[in-house]
């Protein structure tokens, strides 16, 4: 870890518009982490804990979830459990109770890839070191994303929230020092194209305030499926956030995302769109997931994905909306 | 005093939960300063130049010690005793070649922990690479055949008479089953990682030293410091976990040692887990090739047992795979075992948990599922057909077997004959649901051990030994042991062990510290008994003064004769003694020439598989054991339990990943090299037969540290068979290769 200087920021005010050479924290749970094996060098610590972007709230057709509060806080409230149980679901199985109860909303939509290449300062990667080379092409890449890779990176996007948020159409609230902003989660994250170091659409010294997610009545019908290796504590290779707004044993509506496949959080409108004005039926959601892989490109450790990805999905679909005899 | 067999809370426990139990890491000595190790990025070549200029300019920093200004250390090979085992066999820091990925390179000492490692990090190393092979697949092509594997020939061959080669054995035979199985490397990963608290005094050295052999390392220790045995004194009470990579000597206490004695300072060096990938050892990866030959009626004509192991081009050790399973377990008259090694630019290997047999057994008995599977006959039924009697190579008897009552039991308690054996037949919503079965077996090893008694005025007796403590439960098995040998409770005996100084007692592995140090406690407190008695009846101021020795009698800790009932702190306490000594030994003797020694095991269990994304979870476990005598149910539980996490983990979860062009380590951490957490543990059902072995010692007790594991990940395996109707041979057992050949599962 190298030395860094660190400030209690006591308004929202005095955080916004700290240089490029700073950081926030609220949880730390990732960037302590990536602070001591030097992948992450701040010079310098913005502590944001004492602002006041906390509340999980729904009002006026929206829920909105403060930047500040912690993962294991917001997936315990009955109004999140009752009203989007894919939210709630997909908090619970992220990382271990002790990280959940650390780690803050905001923070964990702004958590770094696991790829072993970005995280060991001894091998190049073209995210943390620009053009210095992806070794996970012709090496491990067995977690790595079969969507959204450029040339120069195929890392996967680690959040389950995120994958959860971006299905449900949620927007991020932003401050900086030009003001508020909100944008969809969806833009906020970044393909890697040929610059994967720049991961998110947020400016300098622009702080995420909160989460807003639009509240219909029918997320209510809404699941996270994660496929992972090992049952706890672990990311996920595959999984899925689905909603469906059903009419009788008919699809009116959905929203579906991926994770684990994505190298960010992949949402699959198509899929919906195919289900829309559909009985359900296992055949109907086999089907529709078929679409899922469109465009997928597997690396050598990772094929089984195409598979897992179409699977996971009908898992999930079936699981949320019946349709196996 | 019945305290064998029973279930008793671990003597150390309340240490180690309030967290007085001070491991070697947890040492603070006046004036101590901290090493940090320095390992190389590349897997081979040669070192061209390191500046230190920046590093050495760094706070805090004492000294860096790298191949151009070295600490001597003589190496291991050249100083090589007998009974020494080095992890390392070349010595570090001699010389700037590169023989694997991490190897250690460089030693910084600063006043801190992390002055020492941030001061590591600024040391600028030019390489001279060269193209290395890293992995057993890319290395066949440079396989051989070594002298000797686990005691025995690369090759042994056992063939009935009339029959000139195995392969003639195999075309006689009516049913064959023929199969390739593939473990990768896999590492230790104890809780507490390896460190080294050194001080010196003059030229006496005591080294606070993580290991499961304070007396080996005290010798291995003083050959490459090039000191005195005498001089060398390694403490070690506690150990948070070893299984296996504390067994022997790795670069990193030397090192501790030599910067120490150089600074005229105590040196602590703490590894990180990270390091410890490269460090100290792992379990190779193996490739095995199991033939099997039947008649129609299911019984073995021939076991043919192929294995190819990797091992550093350093550092010699082969994963006796086929040696200490396909030699042991079956009865045929044709087997055939063979043996090479694989050697690669990478780290050495080790003795990892049941070495060679927890591969083996998972090639082994997945095969012989196969072969059940090929036959119609039940899996159990298969095993007792072939039921070995004596021991196949020597055709020695065993000195005692229950294997079929652990297979009768367990299918009893497991509800093993409502088993479907149609694959794909047992389903509970989209989880498919097997039920699979596999033997354990591990040697039986025991050595030399001399224990001391001590009856103490202030009403305790303390018993000590040389031997450890690794979290086994030792600590326990010595009270109990010794308080049953001389009727005083448990609470009131004193176990000391983990210092070289002690009486010895073998190094913590092989599954023999209980087995050894046991029958030394009964004889000590034989020992120490007589001399009480002699001590009462010599003195004057004894209330026994002058009687015959064979008058007095002892008995939970008092001592009686001529109508007087005195208890052995009184009779101390009355003579102004502290305590009165007695030691005792063990040694096996010559029942080792007469019978084969082995422990024994079935294992049972349920495995669910999602038919849709194909992840496997472990659901429900049994596991019968016929372990001789148990001393402790309570730890030996533990023991077993703790071994079939690690099955579960062996079988589904733990691969070490080597980048295949570098050499580098892609999950050296406990978030990326998965184990089981609580989640994917079912309750585990453990049953020990008990009965005890005493042609082996008279307590008839045999170890349990490394046979839980055993056909742990075969069971897994078998039961995913039976759940799914794929036949996954190549470790750990993912998704993927439940759902590539599982086409149309859903």
């Amino acid at each position: 870890m190298k030395a860094f200087s660190y400030k209690l920021a006591g308004s929202t005010d005095e955080a916004i518009g700290t240089g490029t050479q700073s950081a926030f924290i609220a949880g730390g749970t990732n960037l302590v982490d990536l602070m001591k094996i030097d992948v992450m060098e701040p010079k310098e610590l913005v502590d944001i804990n004492q602002l006041p972007m906390r509340g999980v709230t729904i009002d006026n057709g929206v829920l909105r979830i403060g930047a500040l509060e912690k993962m294991a806080y917001v997936a315990e409230q009955p109004e999140v459990v009752q009203n989007f149980p894919v939210i709630s679901q997909a908090l619970l199985k992220s990382a271990s109770a002790q990280l959940r109860n650390m780690a803050s909303i905001g923070g964990n939509l702004m958590q770094r890839t696991r790829c072993a290449y970005f995280r060991d300062v001894l091998m190049p990667c073209n995210k943390r070191v620009a053009e210095s080379g992806c070794p996970a092409f012709a090496g491990e890449n067995r977690m790595h994303a079969i969507l959204g890779a450029s040339n120069a990176c195929c890392a996967t996007h680690p959040s389950d929230l995120a994958v959860a948020l971006v299905a449900l159409d949620a927007s991020i609230n932003l401050q900086g020092p030009k003001g508020t902003r909100s944008i969809k989660l969806e833009d906020f994250y970044l393909l890697p194209e040929d610059n994967p170091g720049r991961e998110h659409a947020i400016e300098p010294g622009e702080l995420i305030t909160g989460v807003t997610v639009p509240h219909t009545n029918w997320y209510r019908r809404s699941a996270y499926l994660k496929i992972r290796d090992r049952e706890s504590y672990e990311f996920a290779i595959c999984s899925a956030a689905v909603a469906l707004d059903m009419d009788g044993l008919n699809i009116r509506d959905a929203r579906i995302a991926a994770g684990g496949v994505g190298t960010k959080p992949w949402r699959l409108p198509e899929i919906a769109q195919a289900l829309i004005g559909k009985r359900v039926s296992q055949e109907t959601f086999e089907q529709a997931a078929e679409i899922a892989a469109k465009g997928a490109r597997p690396l050598s450790q990772n094929g089984f994905k195409l598979t897992l990805l179409k699977r996971t999905l009908t898992r999930a679909l079936v699981h949320v909306g019946g349709g196996v005899a | 005093m019945n305290n064998v067999g029973q279930s008793i809370d671990r003597v150390d426990g309340k240490l180690k939960v309030t967290g007085r139990a001070r491991y070697s890491g947890d040492r603070s000595l006046p004036g101590l300063c901290y090493g940090y190790l320095l390992q190389s990025s590349i897997a081979k070549g040669k070192i061209q130049s390191m500046d230190v200029s920046a590093a050495k300019s760094s706070p805090g920093v004492i000294a860096i010690f790298t191949p151009f200004n070295p600490l001597k250390i003589y190496s291991p090979a050249q100083a090589g005793e007998e009974g020494m085992i080095s992890g390392d066999m070349i010595p570090l820091l001699q010389d700037p070649t590169v023989d694997y990925f991490g190897q250690t390179i460089g030693f910084v000492v600063a006043e801190t922990f992390e002055q020492a490692r941030d001061a590591a990090r600024l040391v600028k190393t030019e390489y001279q690479a060269q193209p290395a092979i890293v992995e057993l697949q890319a290395g066949l092509g440079q396989a051989y055949a070594p002298k000797s594997v686990s005691g025995m020939g690369a090759t042994v061959s056992i063939l009935s008479d009339g029959v000139t080669s195995i392969d003639e054995a195999l075309r006689s035979a009516q049913v064959l089953v023929s199969a390739t199985y593939n473990n990768p490397i896999e590492h230790h990963n104890p809780m507490e990682p390896h460190a080294a608290t050194a001080v010196w005094n003059g030229d006496q050295l005591t080294i606070y030293d993580a290991t499961q052999w304070v007396q080996g390392q005290q010798r291995n220790l003083a050959a490459v410091l090039g000191v005195d045995e005498a001089n060398v004194r390694v403490l070690c009470p506690f150990v948070g976990g070893a299984f296996g990579c504390k067994g022997s000597m790795w670069m990193h206490s030397p090192l501790t040692a030599a910067a120490a004695r150089r600074l005229n300072r105590p040196v602590k060096t703490v590894l990180t887990r990270e390091q410890m990938y490269t460090g100290v050892g792992h379990r190779p990866s193996v490739r095995q090739t199991v033939t099997l030959g039947a008649t129609e009626q299911g019984e073995l004509t021939v076991v043919k047992h192929e294995v190819f192991s990797s091992s550093s081009r350093v550092k010699f050790f082969a994963e006796a795979a086929a040696h200490r399973t396909s030699l042991a377990l079956y009865k045929s008259p044709n087997i055939l075992v063979t043996h090479e090694i694989v050697p690669l630019d990478f780290a050495p290997g080790t003795f990892m948990r049941a070495p060679g047999v927890a591969p083996g057994m998972f090639a082994l008995e997945s095969a012989m599922d196969e072969l059940a599977v090929k036959l119609g006959v039940d899996p159990v039924e298969l095993r007792l057909r072939n039921y070995a009697t004596v021991d196949p190579v020597h055709k020695l008897p065993w000195s005692s077997k229950h294997l079929d009552e652990c297979y009768r039991v367990g299918a009893d308690k497991f509800g093993w004959s409502r088993r479907n054996p149609e694959p794909k037949s047992n389903r509970d919503g989209d989880w498919l649901v097997g039920h699979g079965m596999a033997t354990a077996l591990y040697p039986a090893h025991r050595s030399y051990a001399e224990v001391k008694v001590r009856f103490q005025s202030d009403g305790n007796v303390s018993v000590s030994a040389a031997t450890h403590d690794l979290g086994t439960g030792m600590y326990t098995v010595l009270a109990i042991v010794a308080s049953e040998a001389l009727g005083i409770p448990v609470e009131r005996i004193w176990p000391v062990l983990g210092d070289s100084g002690l009486t010895p007692a073998p190094v913590a592995g092989g599954s023999q510290s209980t087995a050894s140090v046991s029958p030394a406690v009964v004889a000590a407190a034989d020992s120490a008994t007589k001399k009480l008695i002699s001590l009462a009846v010599s003195s004057t101021k004894s209330p026994f003064s002058g009687m015959k020795v064979s008058d007095v009698s002892y008995a939970n800790g008092v001592l009686q004769a001529g109508g007087k009932s005195v208890s052995f702190e009184s009779v101390l306490s009355g003579l102004d003694r502290s305590a009165v000594e007695g030691s005792g030994t063990a040694s096996p003797g010559e029942e080792e020439h007469k019978y084969g020694f082995l422990s024994f095991g079935a294992q049972f269990c349920e495995v669910r598989v999602n038919e849709w994304t194909a992840e496997a979870r472990v659901t429900r476990f049994t596991s019968v054991m016929d372990v001789g005598t148990v001393v402790n149910q309570k730890t030996a539980r533990s023991q077993v339990i703790g071994g079939i996490v690690f099955g579960i983990g062996m079988g589904l979860l733990e691969a070490t990943k080597v980048d295949p062009n570098s050499g580098w380590i892609a999950n050296r951490n406990l978030a990326e090299y998965l184990v089981p957490t609580n989640a994917d543990v079912p309750h585990i059902d453990v049953e020990f037969l008990n009965i005890p072995d005493i042609t082996f010692n008279s307590l008839g007790v045999r170890g349990i540290g490394e046979i839980g594991i055993a056909g742990v990940p075969a069971a897994i395996a078998n039961a995913i068979f039976n759940a799914t109707g794929t036949r996954v041979r190549d470790l750990p057992i993912t998704p993927e290769s439940l759902l590539v050949e599982q086409k149309g599962m859903a």
